[in-house]
């Protein structure tokens, strides 16, 4: 599986960074980071990645294949 | 409780999704029923009041995929529980039976309409922000019932698509939920964007059959092109008549989510938590307590321990370009006890803090993650940007 990161509908929430830290990460700025760009959500990150698309407030994730 | 081999959830909601995607994640591997009235299936409503309003490319990406998940998608409302047979009736005439059924039905936007009164528009749904949205389309004017969350949201998008915009409530903007202070602040904030904001003494008619304008307490209408009403929502328990669910207040549940009702949860808007479970026993209808709920919900349906409370006290909205984000418990009151930044100019981290139990942390018009937040509520840090 693969996520799309929708970075213009970011809003630097966090909610994925709690769900999925190590897919995802902010910084003091809220600017949001994610770890898996361009590659396959490791096996074993999954599940995770995929609360962390139904925790996003303003839909900004979505799940690519 | 043994384990089910039949689950039913009732209601696309936040609470139900989350739910079905946790009982996954903890092992069940069972029938897993998802039934609700959206066509579309589930989807991202916090949207629905902002950018939804302005375009209609906003609407893609919000159906939530959940192919993963296997589940029995039943496209038609719950019409009639029954708890002794144990088993969900939809308006198509389905009959399905559960060995645990969560009630994720949410809530329904309140009216003001009289009988036969046509033309109100609320917000709840996707097909109802594409109504508000075509309209806006051909309008001049627009009024808003309801000064809360929900309702300058609203107002939001459409002084963003130029629309002259009127606010009408008995309170000021989001007094209710964010009080005094940051309440004089948005005022202040509306005002200087044009933005009118009318407060009255007593409750408001829609004027007009289709409706074209509001009738104040002193019998003045007034006319606009549009009526908007978000005058708060009511648990969707109307289905549930007949069974001790059906409470007008939202159905009663326990720090485990579970009802009075054996093998019946409950988890979301359509959910009171019980003084002792948090949020001071009451209906707290917003997005991060429905995630929470439909975490804690699906382990107790499957009789599991689980860490989580079934409350999460993260509260966000946009006004007018300005964002909100609160973590910590609401309503707030008073000024804050501690700032840092510049209020004015919509960038500051204020904090609440209670003698006697948790701080409240509100970040407003600064972009700060959650978790950021939550640690500044939690660890009681004085608030200073952390340095890099």
């Amino acid at each position: 599986m693969r996520i799309h990161v929708e970075y213009d509908r970011c809003e630097g929430h966090g909610l994925c960074a709690e769900q999925a830290p190590q897919l995802f990460s902010l910084d003091d700025a809220a600017e949001l980071t994610y770890h898996a760009e361009g590659s396959d959500v490791p096996a074993d990150q999954q599940a995770r990645g995929r609360a962390a698309i139904a925790s996003c407030p303003v839909a900004a994730l979505r799940e690519t294949s | 409780m043994t384990r089910p081999r039949t689950v039913v959830i009732v209601g696309e909601s936040i609470a139900g999704l989350t739910a079905a995607r946790e009982l996954r994640a903890r092992g069940y591997d069972g029938p897993l029923t998802m039934m609700g009235r959206e066509p579309e299936g589930a989807y991202a409503r916090p949207p629905l009041s902002k950018e939804v309003l302005r375009s209609a490319v906003a609407e893609t990406g919000l159906v939530y995929a959940c192919a993963d998940l296997h589940l029995q998608h039943v496209r038609s409302p719950a019409v009639t529980l029954d708890t002794s047979a144990r088993t969900v009736t939809t308006e198509s005439g389905q009959v399905a039976p559960y060995d645990a059924l969560l009630v994720a039905t949410g809530a329904t936007a309140r009216r003001l309409a009289a009988p036969g009164q046509r033309g109100e528009l609320v917000l709840r749904t996707l097909a109802d922000a594409r109504a508000i949205r075509v309209r806006m389309d051909h309008a001049a004017s627009v009024i808003v019932v309801g000064a809360g969350f929900l309702g300058m949201e609203v107002a939001s998008a459409a002084a963003a698509r130029g629309l002259d915009v009127t606010v009408i409530d008995t309170d000021p903007p989001l007094r209710r939920l964010l009080g005094s202070y940051l309440s004089d602040r948005l005022a202040a904030h509306a005002a200087a964007r044009g933005v009118l904001t009318l407060r009255v003494p007593g409750a408001v008619g829609l004027a007009g059959n289709p409706v074209h304008g509001v009738t104040l307490p002193d019998g003045t209408t007034l006319a606009a092109d549009l009526v908007v009403t978000c005058a708060g929502d009511l648990p969707a328990v109307g289905w549930l008549s007949g069974t001790p669910l059906a409470d007008p207040a939202g159905i009663a549940i326990d720090e485990r989510c579970r009802t009075t009702v054996p093998a019946v949860f409950a988890a979301g808007d359509v959910a009171r938590l019980s003084p002792s479970a948090g949020c001071g026993g009451g209906r707290a209808p917003f997005w991060s307590h429905a995630v929470a709920q439909g975490k804690v919900a699906a382990a107790s349906m499957l009789g599991q321990e689980c860490p989580l409370r079934p409350t999460d006290d993260y509260f966000w909205t946009e006004i007018l370009g300005l964002s909100i984000k609160v973590a910590g418990p609401l309503p707030l009151t008073g000024d804050p006890t501690s700032a840092e930044g510049d209020i004015h100019a919509g960038d500051a981290i204020l904090r609440w803090d209670r003698p006697d139990g948790p701080t409240t942390v509100v970040a407003f018009g600064r972009k700060v993650p959650v978790g950021r937040l939550r640690a500044i509520a939690r660890t009681g840090d004085p608030i200073t940007k952390e340095k890099s």
